[in-house]
Protein backbone atom coordinates (compact mmCIF):
# COMPACT_ATOMS: atom_id res chain seq x y z
CA UNK A 1 0.00 0.00 0.00
CA UNK A 2 2.41 2.45 1.04
CA UNK A 3 4.39 1.79 -2.56
CA UNK A 4 0.85 1.95 -4.13
CA UNK A 5 0.82 5.73 -2.16
CA UNK A 6 4.61 6.42 -3.45
CA UNK A 7 3.69 5.98 -6.94
CA UNK A 8 0.80 7.75 -6.80
CA UNK A 9 2.02 10.71 -5.27
CA UNK A 10 5.51 10.32 -8.06
CA UNK A 11 3.02 10.58 -11.09
CA UNK A 12 0.54 13.40 -9.66
CA UNK A 13 3.60 15.48 -8.80
CA UNK A 14 4.64 15.17 -12.08
CA UNK A 15 1.31 15.57 -14.33
CA UNK A 16 0.86 18.63 -12.13
CA UNK A 17 4.21 20.43 -13.00
CA UNK A 18 3.32 19.11 -17.20
CA UNK A 19 -0.13 20.97 -16.20
CA UNK A 20 -2.18 17.81 -16.97
CA UNK A 21 -6.22 17.28 -16.04
CA UNK A 22 -6.33 14.04 -16.12
CA UNK A 23 -3.89 10.51 -15.34
CA UNK A 24 -4.50 7.73 -18.24
CA UNK A 25 -1.71 5.50 -17.75
CA UNK A 26 1.07 5.35 -14.91
CA UNK A 27 4.21 2.68 -16.23
CA UNK A 28 6.28 1.52 -13.61
CA UNK A 29 9.26 -0.56 -13.98
CA UNK A 30 9.80 -3.50 -11.20
CA UNK A 31 12.55 -5.40 -10.69
CA UNK A 32 11.81 -9.13 -10.10
CA UNK A 33 13.81 -8.65 -6.72
CA UNK A 34 11.08 -6.41 -5.44
CA UNK A 35 8.76 -9.24 -5.17
CA UNK A 36 5.97 -6.71 -6.09
CA UNK A 37 2.55 -8.77 -6.57
CA UNK A 38 1.00 -7.15 -9.93
CA UNK A 39 -2.50 -7.74 -9.18
CA UNK A 40 -2.02 -6.54 -5.61
CA UNK A 41 -0.34 -3.14 -6.63
CA UNK A 42 -3.11 -2.94 -8.80
CA UNK A 43 -5.73 -2.72 -6.50
CA UNK A 44 -3.84 -0.91 -3.87
CA UNK A 45 -3.16 1.97 -6.57
CA UNK A 46 -6.69 1.93 -7.63
CA UNK A 47 -7.81 2.38 -3.83
CA UNK A 48 -5.06 5.12 -3.40
CA UNK A 49 -6.10 6.89 -6.48
CA UNK A 50 -9.95 7.54 -6.20
CA UNK A 51 -11.34 11.07 -6.36
CA UNK A 52 -7.80 12.24 -7.72
CA UNK A 53 -6.62 13.30 -11.15
CA UNK A 54 -5.19 9.44 -11.74
CA UNK A 55 -9.04 7.96 -10.67
CA UNK A 56 -8.91 6.20 -13.64
CA UNK A 57 -5.45 5.17 -14.78
CA UNK A 58 -4.40 2.38 -15.33
CA UNK A 59 -0.89 1.15 -13.48
CA UNK A 60 1.30 -0.80 -16.12
CA UNK A 61 3.85 -2.46 -14.42
CA UNK A 62 7.13 -4.19 -16.80
CA UNK A 63 8.54 -6.73 -14.19
CA UNK A 64 12.47 -6.56 -15.08
CA UNK A 65 14.14 -10.21 -14.49
CA UNK A 66 16.65 -10.15 -12.44
CA UNK A 67 20.30 -10.23 -13.79
CA UNK A 68 24.13 -10.37 -12.05
CA UNK A 69 27.76 -10.05 -13.36
CA UNK A 70 30.49 -12.50 -12.24
CA UNK A 71 33.70 -10.66 -10.82
CA UNK A 72 35.53 -13.80 -11.71
CA UNK A 73 35.14 -14.60 -15.50
CA UNK A 74 32.74 -11.39 -16.80
CA UNK A 75 30.32 -13.67 -17.57
CA UNK A 76 26.34 -11.33 -17.59
CA UNK A 77 23.64 -13.99 -17.09
CA UNK A 78 19.80 -14.13 -15.87
CA UNK A 79 19.66 -15.15 -12.16
CA UNK A 80 17.12 -17.74 -11.96
CA UNK A 81 15.41 -19.15 -8.77
CA UNK A 82 17.46 -16.24 -7.14
CA UNK A 83 20.49 -18.25 -7.35
CA UNK A 84 23.60 -16.00 -7.36
CA UNK A 85 26.45 -18.52 -8.27
CA UNK A 86 28.18 -17.97 -11.96
CA UNK A 87 26.84 -20.77 -14.74
CA UNK A 88 30.81 -19.92 -16.34
CA UNK A 89 32.78 -20.57 -13.46
CA UNK A 90 30.92 -21.73 -10.48
CA UNK A 91 31.98 -18.26 -8.69
CA UNK A 92 29.41 -16.33 -5.71
CA UNK A 93 31.03 -12.93 -6.17
CA UNK A 94 28.52 -11.57 -8.50
CA UNK A 95 27.34 -7.95 -9.51
CA UNK A 96 23.20 -7.69 -9.60
CA UNK A 97 23.03 -5.88 -12.76
CA UNK A 98 19.53 -5.42 -12.82
CA UNK A 99 16.11 -6.31 -11.50
CA UNK A 100 16.23 -4.36 -7.96
CA UNK A 101 15.05 -1.21 -9.70
CA UNK A 102 11.58 0.33 -8.51
CA UNK A 103 10.87 3.36 -10.91
CA UNK A 104 7.88 5.19 -11.84
CA UNK A 105 9.40 5.12 -15.95
CA UNK A 106 6.41 8.04 -17.29
CA UNK A 107 2.96 8.84 -17.24
CA UNK A 108 0.10 9.36 -20.10
CA UNK A 109 -1.62 12.23 -19.35
CA UNK A 110 -4.65 14.17 -21.48
CA UNK B 1 0.99 12.84 -24.35
CA UNK B 2 3.72 11.11 -22.31
CA UNK B 3 5.85 12.52 -19.46
CA UNK B 4 8.75 11.32 -18.53
CA UNK B 5 9.59 10.57 -14.89
CA UNK B 6 12.16 8.51 -14.27
CA UNK B 7 11.46 8.76 -10.60
CA UNK B 8 12.78 5.64 -7.78
CA UNK B 9 9.30 4.87 -5.92
CA UNK B 10 11.13 5.07 -2.76
CA UNK B 11 13.11 8.56 -2.82
CA UNK B 12 11.17 10.14 -0.71
CA UNK B 13 12.02 7.19 1.40
CA UNK B 14 15.43 7.26 0.91
CA UNK B 15 16.09 10.95 1.37
CA UNK B 16 14.70 10.73 4.77
CA UNK B 17 17.15 7.17 5.90
CA UNK B 18 19.94 9.56 4.55
CA UNK B 19 19.46 12.46 7.12
CA UNK B 20 18.69 9.99 9.66
CA UNK B 21 21.59 8.79 8.71
CA UNK B 22 23.37 12.18 9.52
CA UNK B 23 21.88 12.03 13.19
CA UNK B 24 23.01 8.65 13.76
CA UNK B 25 26.76 9.85 12.74
CA UNK B 26 26.79 12.49 14.51
CA UNK B 27 25.60 10.72 17.74
CA UNK B 28 28.35 7.89 16.52
CA UNK B 29 25.13 5.11 16.99
CA UNK B 30 25.46 1.62 15.66
CA UNK B 31 22.23 1.10 14.10
CA UNK B 32 20.98 -2.42 13.07
CA UNK B 33 17.46 -2.86 11.24
CA UNK B 34 16.25 -6.29 12.87
CA UNK B 35 13.82 -8.34 10.70
CA UNK B 36 11.95 -11.33 11.07
CA UNK B 37 8.17 -13.10 10.89
CA UNK B 38 6.16 -12.53 13.70
CA UNK B 39 7.19 -14.94 16.55
CA UNK B 40 10.53 -15.41 15.78
CA UNK B 41 12.31 -14.05 18.45
CA UNK B 42 12.63 -10.62 17.83
CA UNK B 43 11.65 -9.21 21.23
CA UNK B 44 13.48 -12.06 23.54
CA UNK B 45 16.56 -11.85 21.72
CA UNK B 46 16.31 -7.96 22.32
CA UNK B 47 16.37 -8.94 26.31
CA UNK B 48 18.93 -11.46 25.97
CA UNK B 49 21.07 -8.70 24.24
CA UNK B 50 20.54 -6.05 27.25
CA UNK B 51 21.41 -8.35 29.95
CA UNK B 52 24.54 -9.29 27.21
CA UNK B 53 25.48 -6.12 26.62
CA UNK B 54 25.10 -4.49 30.44
CA UNK B 55 28.26 -3.10 30.86
CA UNK B 56 29.71 -3.39 27.36
CA UNK B 57 27.29 -0.92 25.28
CA UNK B 58 24.94 1.40 26.19
CA UNK B 59 21.51 0.03 24.21
CA UNK B 60 18.45 1.53 23.06
CA UNK B 61 15.61 0.18 21.22
CA UNK B 62 13.07 1.34 18.59
CA UNK B 63 9.89 -0.97 18.19
CA UNK B 64 7.28 -1.05 15.55
CA UNK B 65 4.46 -3.20 16.13
CA UNK B 66 0.88 -2.74 14.15
CA UNK B 67 -0.79 -2.29 17.64
CA UNK B 68 -0.15 -2.15 21.31
CA UNK B 69 3.23 -1.06 22.97
CA UNK B 70 4.00 -4.71 24.58
CA UNK B 71 7.21 -4.68 23.43
CA UNK B 72 8.61 -1.38 24.50
CA UNK B 73 7.38 -2.68 28.03
CA UNK B 74 9.10 -5.85 28.18
CA UNK B 75 12.39 -3.72 27.07
CA UNK B 76 12.25 -1.40 29.49
CA UNK B 77 12.24 -3.84 32.30
CA UNK B 78 15.95 -3.96 31.43
CA UNK B 79 16.43 -0.47 31.93
CA UNK B 80 16.81 0.03 27.89
CA UNK B 81 15.63 3.15 27.23
CA UNK B 82 12.84 1.55 24.18
CA UNK B 83 10.20 4.04 21.84
CA UNK B 84 7.18 1.84 20.54
CA UNK B 85 5.87 3.19 17.13
CA UNK B 86 2.56 1.88 16.13
CA UNK B 87 2.51 1.77 12.67
CA UNK B 88 -1.85 1.37 12.64
CA UNK B 89 -2.11 -1.01 9.56
CA UNK B 90 1.47 -0.31 8.11
CA UNK B 91 3.53 -3.68 7.67
CA UNK B 92 7.23 -2.67 7.88
CA UNK B 93 8.74 1.07 9.64
CA UNK B 94 9.94 3.73 7.00
CA UNK B 95 12.41 6.15 7.41
CA UNK B 96 10.03 8.72 8.90
CA UNK B 97 8.37 6.42 11.64
CA UNK B 98 12.10 5.98 12.44
CA UNK B 99 12.21 9.57 12.54
CA UNK B 100 9.28 10.18 14.91
CA UNK B 101 10.98 8.78 17.68
CA UNK B 102 13.62 10.75 17.64
CA UNK B 103 12.19 12.86 20.26
CA UNK B 104 11.82 10.61 22.84
CA UNK B 105 14.98 8.94 22.80
CA UNK B 106 18.49 10.63 23.72
CA UNK B 107 21.08 9.38 21.09
CA UNK B 108 24.02 10.96 22.20
CA UNK B 109 23.53 8.31 25.04
CA UNK B 110 23.32 5.11 23.00
CA UNK B 111 25.83 3.65 21.07
CA UNK B 112 24.05 0.74 19.70
CA UNK B 113 20.39 1.31 18.71
CA UNK B 114 18.06 -1.63 17.28
CA UNK B 115 15.34 -1.17 15.23
CA UNK B 116 13.22 -3.98 15.69
CA UNK B 117 10.61 -4.04 12.53
CA UNK B 118 7.10 -5.02 12.23
CA UNK B 119 7.34 -9.12 12.11
CA UNK B 120 6.99 -9.01 8.29
CA UNK B 121 9.76 -11.11 5.85
CA UNK B 122 8.78 -8.64 2.90
CA UNK B 123 8.13 -5.21 3.25
CA UNK B 124 10.29 -4.30 5.67
CA UNK B 125 13.21 -5.36 3.56
CA UNK B 126 12.32 -2.59 1.16
CA UNK B 127 12.53 0.57 3.29
CA UNK B 128 15.84 2.09 4.54
CA UNK B 129 15.53 3.53 7.63
CA UNK B 130 19.24 5.17 8.07
CA UNK B 131 21.22 1.73 9.61
CA UNK B 132 24.38 0.07 9.36
CA UNK B 133 22.95 -3.37 8.14
CA UNK B 134 20.21 -5.04 8.84
CA UNK B 135 19.95 -8.49 10.53
CA UNK B 136 17.43 -11.38 10.16
CA UNK B 137 15.70 -13.98 12.36
CA UNK B 138 15.25 -17.30 11.09
CA UNK B 139 13.20 -19.46 13.48
CA UNK B 140 13.28 -23.50 13.37
CA UNK B 141 9.65 -23.66 13.31
CA UNK B 142 9.38 -21.52 10.22
CA UNK B 143 10.95 -24.23 8.13
CA UNK B 144 14.24 -24.38 5.68
CA UNK B 145 13.13 -23.04 2.93
CA UNK B 146 12.22 -19.60 3.67
CA UNK B 147 15.28 -18.07 2.13
CA UNK B 148 13.95 -19.53 -1.40
CA UNK B 149 10.60 -17.37 -0.34
CA UNK B 150 11.73 -14.20 0.60
CA UNK B 151 14.84 -13.14 -1.66
CA UNK B 152 15.30 -9.83 -0.76
CA UNK B 153 15.21 -9.68 2.75
CA UNK B 154 17.80 -12.69 3.14
CA UNK B 155 19.75 -10.75 0.01
CA UNK B 156 19.75 -7.40 1.78
CA UNK B 157 20.84 -8.74 5.63
CA UNK B 158 24.12 -9.16 6.48
CA UNK B 159 23.86 -11.28 9.35
CA UNK B 160 20.95 -14.77 9.97
CA UNK B 161 20.27 -15.68 13.25
CA UNK B 162 18.98 -19.35 13.45
CA UNK B 163 16.82 -19.02 16.66
CA UNK B 164 15.56 -21.55 18.90
CA UNK B 165 17.61 -24.40 17.80
CA UNK B 166 16.90 -25.89 21.49
CA UNK B 167 13.27 -27.57 20.15
CA UNK B 168 15.57 -28.18 16.45
CA UNK B 169 15.26 -32.48 17.07
CA UNK B 170 11.46 -31.74 17.37
CA UNK B 171 11.54 -29.78 13.86
CA UNK B 172 11.92 -31.29 10.67
CA UNK B 173 14.14 -28.30 9.97
CA UNK B 174 17.19 -29.26 7.96
CA UNK B 175 20.54 -27.07 9.26
CA UNK B 176 22.40 -27.83 6.05
CA UNK B 177 19.53 -27.28 3.63
CA UNK B 178 18.87 -24.10 5.16
CA UNK B 179 22.29 -22.50 5.06
CA UNK B 180 22.54 -23.75 2.26
CA UNK B 181 19.59 -21.94 0.82
CA UNK B 182 20.34 -18.69 2.91
CA UNK B 183 23.72 -18.73 1.01
CA UNK B 184 23.14 -19.25 -2.57
CA UNK B 185 20.92 -15.86 -2.21
CA UNK B 186 23.89 -13.97 -0.35
CA UNK B 187 27.49 -15.70 -0.33
CA UNK B 188 28.46 -13.20 1.53
CA UNK B 189 25.54 -13.69 4.49
CA UNK B 190 26.78 -14.44 8.18
CA UNK B 191 25.12 -17.33 9.78
CA UNK B 192 24.76 -17.78 13.60
CA UNK B 193 22.60 -20.38 15.54
CA UNK B 194 21.16 -19.23 18.51
CA UNK B 195 18.53 -20.27 21.55
CA UNK B 196 16.97 -17.50 23.10
CA UNK B 197 15.53 -19.82 25.60
CA UNK B 198 18.76 -21.05 26.45
CA UNK B 199 21.29 -18.70 26.34
CA UNK B 200 22.82 -20.52 23.27
CA UNK B 201 25.20 -18.19 20.92
CA UNK B 202 24.12 -14.94 22.54
CA UNK B 203 27.36 -14.51 23.47
CA UNK B 204 28.47 -14.91 19.35
CA UNK B 205 25.88 -12.82 18.39
CA UNK B 206 26.73 -10.22 21.12
CA UNK B 207 30.38 -10.03 20.02
CA UNK B 208 29.38 -9.49 16.65
CA UNK B 209 27.30 -6.76 17.51
CA UNK B 210 30.00 -5.13 19.31
CA UNK B 211 32.47 -6.11 17.00
CA UNK B 212 30.45 -3.92 14.59
CA UNK B 213 30.23 -0.93 17.30
CA UNK B 214 33.55 -0.66 17.25
CA UNK B 215 34.30 -0.73 13.60
CA UNK B 216 31.91 1.99 13.31
CA UNK B 217 33.54 4.03 16.03
CA UNK B 218 36.93 3.38 14.27
CA UNK B 219 35.13 4.41 10.70
CA UNK B 220 33.44 7.27 11.91
CA UNK B 221 37.21 8.88 13.87
CA UNK B 222 39.10 8.29 10.61
CA UNK B 223 36.57 10.20 8.38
Amino acid sequence: MAIAQNILDIAVAAAERGGAQKITRVNVVAGEMRAIVPPQLAFCFGVAAENTIASEAELNLEIVPVRGRCRGCGEDFAIKDFSYICPGCGGRDIEITGGTELRVRDIEVL
Amino acid sequence: MKINVMTDVLEANDRIAAANREIFNRNRNLVVNLMSSPGAGKTTLLERTAEALAGKAKLGVITGDIETSRDAERIEKHNIPAVQLTTGTACHLDANMVASAFPYLDLSRIDILIIENVGNLVCPAEFKVGEDCKVMILSVTEGDEKPLKYPLMFRESSLLLINKIDILPFTNFNMEEARANALKMNPELEILEVSCTTGQGIEEWVSWLTQCWQNRVESLRSA
